[in-house]
């Protein structure tokens, strides 16, 4: 029966068809499945189908990234509500746009994902100075701060990642710290985010979910 | 001697002129040309068609830009704050919908000729007829109705009324855009602009799955262009766009189809044929840091793609302001040389 709901889930989210996937667990929910079963075993699984996809076809689009991450996001908190016992914390994720960037659909996107991995996220917003990302980082303690570029200057500036990795080597944060960059540039220059500082990228918002995953597995202190 | 709007044509009408012709956008370098702040050079209409001009003939490539920014339209619509850069493209710092009332409220200007946000890149289009009309092609950049609201209210706010809001406030919103459009392409053609530059991220199946595109983006599409497709060029704000190509043709026929980088140029070209100018785009972005032998590897490989068949464009995406300008000029002489048609007699 599991099998059953899995695949309807992941077909409903794959066709960006938010009132069917949320019927689906709701059902699912009726029949006596556990809200902790509907989160492990069907929601966290179709992220990992849709980052299998990406990776293997690139035949996502954006919109369907931001519906599994929506969809996964609210499932999981309704659910988290109904566990047994609060669910142990993956880790922490300090995330926001770098200065001078004011595009927030991928920050959004990665901040569902990461809520559905039991990662907590603090989410600072719009043009967020480096300064802000390393103090909010250090006030969390936070093992990775996330920085979402759209733009090329807003990537490769002086005022964005680059001085992030130079807060992080002055304050003696960085065995503490990885940065994990995103965004257009990064999509279409695949090394840039070595020449910004950064420690990973990701192509896309649910992939993202993954490679952060990885990162805080690396500094788990 | 043989102009941009010559080799345009011939390569339209599926003959060749000298070379291919060859868009290079440099859109805020205007800046950096006439030694200017950013803020201070979009504040003018003089300023941009000085620059365009200058730059153009400064490089040799073949296309003018009457665009100043892509916050512009959003401007056109009530935005009251631009955010400049120093070195980049400005953002929108004003959303004008903020909640769905705000939808219900926004009225299109009736006329956008007349609308103070118009006035300068009016004066800019005024200026590049005069200097420039007939020889070369200029260029205007319109949004479609379906990305539109993305800079009137944030691409997140957008996306999350698409595909999750009531679809009677999504379609009021896109009924408003749309009419917005045909009014917009309509000044700027009456104004002079000869290539319109039809923007569309969703547009692109990188952006809404196919189910989507086919029962909301082609539909869409159809509304906007209604108004004509003399000029039009499909370009998906740098996404891709082969996977959708032959839906494109299929139902709006338009004459060009300004590719992706990340498009495979040969499969384009095939899909495309002899229906309209495919145009080859390359990745610019890498431009700022590729060395000038790499640079003309690029060029040379996505000529040899293209070119085979004629009807085919060499172009730039979005020519980030931090490269240098001896890799502008690297891209620009390789296209020039590997774009030349052998035997073609001057004249």
């Amino acid at each position: 029966m599991l099998e059953r709901l899995i695949t309807a889930y992941n077909e409903a989210v794959f066709d960006a068809d938010r009132d069917t996937a949320l019927k689906i667990i709701h059902d699912a929910l009726n029949s006596g499945i556990s809200p902790e079963d509907i989160v492990f075993k069907i929601v966290v699984p179709e992220l990992e189908a849709m980052m299998k996809a990406v990776s293997e076809t690139h035949n996502v689009s954006l919109a369907q990234h931001f519906l599994a991450a929506q969809i996964a996001a609210e499932v999981t908190d309704e659910m988290t509500a109904k566990f047994r016992k609060l669910p142990e914390s993956a880790g922490r994720v300090v995330i926001g746009t770098s200065w001078g960037d004011f595009h927030g659909l991928g920050k959004k996107i990665v901040a569902g994902c990461l809520n559905a991995l039991m990662i907590d996220v603090f989410d600072l917003g719009l043009n967020v100075p480096a300064e802000r990302f390393v103090d909010e980082a250090v006030a969390h303690d936070a093992q990775v701060i996330a920085i979402s570029s759209m733009m090329v200057h807003t990537a490769r500036g002086e005022n964005g990642c680059i001085k992030v990795r130079s807060l992080l080597k002055e304050r003696g944060l960085e065995e503490r710290m990885k940065i994990v960059v995103g965004g257009a540039p990064y999509r279409y220059a695949r090394e840039l985010y070595k020449t910004v500082g950064a420690d990973a990228w990701a192509d896309d918002g649910i992939t993202a979910g993954r490679v952060i995953a990885d990162l805080i597995k690396g500094v788990r202190r | 001697m043989i102009t941009g709007m010559d080799r345009l044509v011939a390569a339209i009408n599926g003959g060749t002129s000298d070379r291919i012709p060859v868009f290079c956008n440099l859109i805020d370098q205007g800046a950096k040309e006439l030694g200017m702040p950013l803020q201070e050079y979009y504040s003018d209409g003089e300023h941009v068609a000085e620059a365009q001009l200058k730059m153009r003939e400064k490089y040799g490539y073949d296309n003018l830009w009457s665009l100043f920014y892509v916050g512009r339209e959003a401007e056109l619509l009530g935005c009251e704050k631009i955010i400049f850069a120093e070195d980049g493209p400005p953002n929108v710092g004003h959303m004008v919908i903020k909640d769905y009332d705000d939808i219900h409220r926004l009225e299109v200007p009736e006329d956008i000729s007349s609308h103070p946000a118009f006035q300068e890149p009016l004066k800019c289009l005024n200026i590049l007829k005069r200097e420039a009309g007939g020889k070369y092609p200029i260029c205007a950049y319109v949004t479609a109705s379906m990305t539109l609201p993305a800079l009137l209210m944030g691409m997140d706010k957008w996306m999350e009324l698409f595909l999750l809001g009531p679809a009677s406030v999504r379609d009021e919103l896109l009924a408003k855009c749309s009419e917005f459009f045909k009014k917009e392409i309509t000044a700027y053609r009456n104004a002079g602009a000869d290539v319109f530059v039809y923007a569309n991220a969703f547009g692109s199946t990188d952006f809404v799955p196919m189910r989507l595109f086919k029962e909301l983006s082609l539909p869409q599409m159809e509304k906007d262009l209604s108004v004509g497709t003399d000029g039009v060029v499909y370009y998906c704000g740098g996404a891709r766009m082969n996977a959708v190509l032959q839906q494109v043709i299929d139902k709006l026929g338009l004459g060009a189809y300004y590719l992706s980088p990340l498009d495979d140029i040969a499969e384009g070209k095939r899909i495309i044929g002899e229906r309209g100018l495919t145009c080859g785009v390359i990745n610019d972005i890498k431009l700022i840091d590729w060395t000038p032998e790499e640079i003309r590897s690029e060029v040379k490989r996505m000529l040899e793609a293209g070119m085979p068949g004629g009807k085919f464009l060499f172009g730039t995406l979005v020519m980030p302001y931090g490269i240098p300008e001896g890799n502008i000029r690297a891209m620009l002489e390789a296209a020039y040389e590997y774009g030349r048609y052998e035997g073609h007699v001057n004249g």
